[in-house]
């Protein structure tokens, strides 16, 4: 049976295709976004998460950890990330939800089963299962099982790619995949790779693959102040745009926002976009117009 | 159907509020909240006067005097006249109604605290009249008369009983037959109420020449024709009124507005309205007679306002003879006026209702007659002009079918966006007809269902009963309890039967019938006081103008809707917390008699200890891990079915003929807060006296891990079929549904809920106050979610910082 580490199963998800979505959490990417606002997802290992300002040192999970790995310091807890092998006992002694797995083994037919019993609202909606993650196409086989099940019901079925992957995996899952989004962090891949610990071309010759096609393709793009909001950059990514024909002349924008920044902290990680400014309102809409001036249907994710 | 003019939506959706609604709303603001003792005044006066003549007649000509003499005023802001009180904001008390019902008066105060928290001034001669009239009346009302004769019967059981919560106390709330619901509109609009006088006189006439023997019939339509004379009278001082100001009046334009006031008080409510502005007027002045003949808890309600009025509506706009502009500024004069009447409670409907303003419904849409949906411009105009005001009253409800349009759907979804949530709420149609009419109610008037108050369906044909004789609802929880307690309420008092030790029980089956024979026990016995109390209020207490304008049956009958009949009578009650009592009943099923982690034992101390002790967090924690409804889980979700329909056997089974059965419909309002004063610790893990779950399908708060959705699937699995509504509330954080096509999934969301069978859905939306406060008091805030660009997250789980991007985020779009 076809397994693998899923995060998290989110129903009612409206902002990840069209209509009411189930978004199914993959865990592992190849990337490393500096901004990536799912830090849980970029492991390929489950990992316990610790919400500091939810612990009331009451020591059970001291108590219960085989591994010895959770240390009490001064004024709170921490946990040595070496020794714990992410067992989950302190996750399900705790009682006040401040230590969380992240990552759960499932198979094909039981990611199927949370997916499936939301099927009344992708029929009023015109919605469906999102593939998000981390990078859903490490997972290719796992998605084209998942989403041929969808298939056969008339479920909707969209994934959510950083595009770096083998071009195989895409070719994978085509047949059986209604949507991509597919993201364009930035055009020029000495600065992708300063960002995103990886060059863009294999993202860029992949984002043709998906084009030529002929499945549907929304083009989006996290933005990022003082990363990829330019002028230089827009008019970049509207130039890479038309090379793919007249069916990708569309993008979304995606916002920075740092509502992950504490999972980051839960996790141990550093957070290094901690001085990134929030965009104003106006500002967004001033590089939606950039965008449209140049002949790109650009729309804002909010 | 009717083809809906786009246009018309487009003109509407640009509207704003007008300069006079504008000048209203700060009159609103400004003003102190005044008592005023005009009407225990009049009151008074007249029933001096009347020692010793028929009650009918008594009450009659109290409400004459009161409509003769009470002073009137005209606002400069008005249009539309009629108002309780003479100032904007202002109430009246009721001591012939409900006797000596509030305490305060007694204390030496210069306040009289009227809600939960608010307060209305009292000057030294006010208090005077007040206190003179609740001498003259005390211990003589229908309601004080009604704990009397229960008390001979049962003793102090229904107080017992009211202090365990175990049922609600709406006796001293002036609740009577019909008098939350909604009057023959289309009738008095139509045809002007005298055409009610002349049908009285013309009974009385055919009395005489028919064998007829019931003089009862002759007074109670002499009484009809004594209010509906001084109904008409009232709206001819406005008349009167408005001339002289006319005369003085420099300004042009308010001399012109002035004299049209006049002229269409001297029209209406008399004769058959003619246009939308004298089609308000008059059910400004019938309204406010319904309110002056009971100002408790008796306030004019709207109804399927948008079908009604819809003619004079769409009539005058197309002959071109009032404005769009005129025509909603005149709408929400009127909306806004209701919604802003306040009345005294008495200190049960304080602690239950927790409301400042009176409850009035507007219910909008629902199929017709041909079984297409009526949502027309009207519909529109209304969702707009209450998402203008933004009042926490009137309660507005769309009749959702599967035939209900996207168009009104997502300004639905928009105004509770504006609104903050719950304007409007939706219910099923396609749950409540078939209801009415597998209970033998033709078709065609089971289609004019509206709400009372707010989520009860009601028919405006009939005199409804839900809350006035006494019972508007029991409560499961606090029967619950005494299974717990061997039938010892939370008080100590032995209120309901003795079903054994628990700890004695062998099996869970066991403990579900000891609770089943609570239920039994209680609820019957409160319909056997609910049957006194139905004879023993119309010795003491007639509502003539009510009846008239509210139930045809009572014209033909020639009896008073305080003389139920079973003709015209509907009876209902709610039998609540449910949800609570099959999380509690689960976990000991888990934990007691299943996994054997605990026994009746520990698990009985644990709760009388309200979870202190040494083992009290760890047995409350695994009491809270325990499975959930509201989670998709088909154990606990079925378990609520089971326990719904076994409700609904027992009320069912009570035999209240000649009357109809109880109906159900479970509806909530703030209630939980007062019912769970009546209930210790619960197995669901729940603390003693704690609120429990609002609405009736709602899940446990902060225990519906799994989404929205699966709260959704779950009260589809529990369906609770046999309830004419049961409300479920969601809480929704604005910035979620902020785009034109997050509207639009909310609207699907909907629709799939309401196809599959759910029966009302009201939405919260969370404000940045709320937002704010959960940053203080997360542990009341858990089941918060917020969503942005994708991501989503408990609010409480975030940390301070970000929870200021989201709270500043809302405020944004907001």
């Amino acid at each position: 049976m076809n397994t693998t580490i899923i995060t998290n199963i989110q129903g009612f998800s409206i902002h990840d295709g069209p209509g009411i979505r189930t978004v199914v959490f993959f865990k592992g990417c190849l990337l490393s976004c500096r901004w990536c606002a799912n830090p849980e997802c970029l492991s390929k290992k489950p990992e316990i998460g610790f919400i500091h300002s939810l612990c009331q040192q009451c020591g059970k999970c001291l108590e219960v950890c085989p591994n010895n790995a959770i240390r009490s310091g001064e004024d709170v807890y921490r946990i040595e990330r070496l020794r714990c092998d992410s067992c989950g006992k302190c996750v399900e002694n705790c009682d006040y939800g401040a230590l969380v797995r992240y990552g759960d083994l499932m198979t094909v037919d039981e990611v199927w089963d949370a997916v499936r019993r939301d099927k009344m609202f992708y029929d009023t909606s015109g919605g469906g299962v999102t593939a998000s993650g981390g990078e859903p196409l490490l997972h290719a086989q796992f998605v084209k099982e998942l989403f041929q099940l969808c298939h056969n019901e008339r479920i909707g079925t969209c994934i959510e790619t950083s595009g770096f992957v083998d071009t195989d995996a895409f070719l994978e899952v085509i047949p059986v995949t209604e949507r991509f989004l597919f993201d364009l962090k930035h055009m020029d891949s000495v600065t992708h790779k300063k960002y995103t610990g990886q060059f863009n071309d294999q993202i860029l010759k992949n984002a043709r693959v998906v084009v030529e096609s002929g499945v549907n393709v929304l083009f989006r793009q996290p933005l990022i102040p003082g990363v990829n909001d330019t002028t230089t950059h827009i008019e970049a990514t509207a130039a890479f745009l038309k090379t793919l024909g007249k069916k990708a002349l569309s993008l979304e924008l995606m916002p920075y926002h740092r509502m992950g920044q504490d999972k980051y902290k839960a996790l141990n990680m550093e957070y290094r976009m901690e001085n990134t400014p929030i965009m104003s309102y106006d500002e967004l809409e001033a590089i939606k117009k950039a965008y449209m001036d140049l002949g790109i249907n650009c729309s804002i994710s909010r | 159907m009717v083809t809906i003019n786009n246009d018309l939506l487009n003109q509407i959706d640009g509207l704003e509020i007008s300069e006079r609604i504008q000048q209203w709303k700060n009159a609103v603001k400004d003003s102190h909240w005044k008592l005023f003792c005009d009407r225990e005044r009049w009151t008074l006066a007249s029933w001096k006067e009347t020692e010793g003549e028929d009650i009918q007649i008594r009450r009659a000509k109290m409400l004459r005097k009161i409509l003769e003499n009470i002073e009137i005023k005209i606002q400069d802001f008005d249009v539309i006249v009629g108002r309780l009180t003479p100032d904007v904001i202002g109430c009246a008390t009721a001591f012939d109604i409900s006797g000596d019902y509030i305490p305060d008066i007694w204390k030496d105060t210069a306040e009289l605290n009227i809600t939960m928290d608010a307060s209305v001034g009292l000057d030294a001669e006010s208090l005077e009249v007040l206190r003179e009239s609740v001498r003259l009346f005390k211990g003589s009302t229908a309601p004080e008369m009604t704990y009397k004769a229960w008390a001979s019967i049962v003793g102090s059981w229904v107080t017992d009983a009211e202090k365990a919560r175990l049922k609600d106390p709406t006796l001293d709330t002036g609740i009577f037959a019909q008098s939350t619901s909604v009057l023959m509109w289309e009738k008095i609009l139509k045809q002007g109420i005298r055409s009610v006088i002349d049908d009285a006189k013309k009974r009385i006439e055919d009395y005489a020449k028919e064998p007829e023997t019931d003089g009862q019939k002759l007074i109670f339509w002499e009484s009809v024709i004594m209010v509906c004379e001084a109904a008409i009278h009232h709206s001819h001082r406005y008349a009167l009124l408005a001339r002289e100001m006319a005369e003085t009046e420099k300004n042009g334009n308010r001399k012109a507005e002035l004299l049209e006031i006049a002229r269409i008080c001297e029209q209406v409510p008399e004769n058959p309205a003619r246009t939308f502005h004298e089609a308000l007027q008059s059910m400004a002045i019938v309204g406010v007679c319904k309110n002056y003949e009971n100002p408790m808890h008796n306030n004019p309600q709207w109804g399927r306002g948008d079908q009604y009025l819809y003619p004079y509506f769409i009539h005058d706009l197309n002959k071109g003879t009032i404005t769009l502009e005129k025509a909603a500024e005149l709408l929400m004069e009127l909306v806004g006026r209701w919604g802003t009447q306040t009345f005294v409670s008495a200190e049960s409907l304080k602690e239950s209702h927790q409301i400042n303003f009176a409850i009035n419904n507007i219910m909008l849409g629902g199929v017709n007659r041909e079984g297409l949906d009526s949502s027309n411009e009207l519909s529109y105009l209304f969702l707009h002009i209450v998402g203008l005001l933004r009042l926490s009253s009137p309660t507005v409800g769309l009749r959702w079918n599967r035939n209900t349009p996207d168009w009104i759907m997502s300004k639905a979804i928009r105004t509770n966006l504006v609104t903050k949530g719950g304007i409007p709420l939706f219910e099923n149609d396609e749950v409540v007809i078939p209801h009415f009419v597998e209970d033998g109610i033709p078709r065609d008037e089971a289609g004019e269902w509206c709400g009372l108050g707010c989520v009860y369906p009601c028919l405006p044909s009939r005199a409804e009963h839900y809350g006035s004789e006494g019972v508007a609802a029991v409560n499961l929880a606090a029967m619950l309890h005494l299974v717990f307690h061997n039938g010892i309420d939370v008080n100590g008092r032995l209120t309901g039967v003795p079903t054994g030790d628990p700890r004695e029980f062998s099996s869970f089956d066991e403990l579900y019938s000891a609770l089943l024979t609570q239920h039994e026990y209680i609820t019957h016995r409160v319909f056997e006081l609910a049957a006194i109390a139905r004879d023993e209020q119309g010795k003491h207490l007639r509502l003539p103008f009510l009846s008239a304008m509210g139930i045809e049956q009572c014209m033909e009958l020639g009896q008073d809707l305080l003389i139920p009949h079973p003709d015209f009578t509907m009876m209902g009650i709610s039998d609540r917390a449910i949800i609570d009592v099959t999380d509690s009943l689960m976990a000991v099923k888990k934990l007691v008699y299943d996994e054997k982690k605990l026994t009746m034992d520990e698990l009985l101390n644990a709760l009388d200890a309200d979870f202190e002790g040494p083992r009290g967090e760890e047995i409350r924690q695994m009491c809270l891990a325990q499975p959930k409804y509201g989670n998709d889980i088909d154990e606990v979700d079925r378990l609520a079915g089971t326990l719904s329909a076994d409700s609904y056997r027992i009320i069912r089974s009570y035999d209240n003929s000649p009357f109809r059965k109880y109906i159900i419909a479970r509806e909530g309002l703030a209630w939980h807060y007062f019912g769970g004063l009546g209930v210790g610790a619960l197995p669901n893990g729940r603390k003693a006296y704690e609120p429990l779950n609002d609405g009736a399908l709602s899940p446990m708060r902060g225990r519906d891990k799994k989404g929205p959705t699966a709260v959704l699937r779950s009260a589809i699995k529990a369906g609770f079929k046999e309830s004419f509504a049961s409300v479920l509330n969601q809480k929704f954080s604005a910035t979620m549904i902020q785009s034109k096509d997050s509207v639009e999934k909310l609207v699907a969301y909907t629709n799939a809920f309401m196809l599959n069978g759910g029966s009302h859905i009201q939405y919260n939306i969370v404000d940045t106050n709320e937002l704010r406060d959960a940053k203080i008091h997360p542990e009341k805030h858990e089941d918060l979610i917020v969503r942005i660009g994708g991501f989503s997250a408990y609010f409480t789980q975030l940390s301070p910082d970000i929870q200021d991007d989201v709270i500043n985020r809302n405020e944004h779009h907001m």
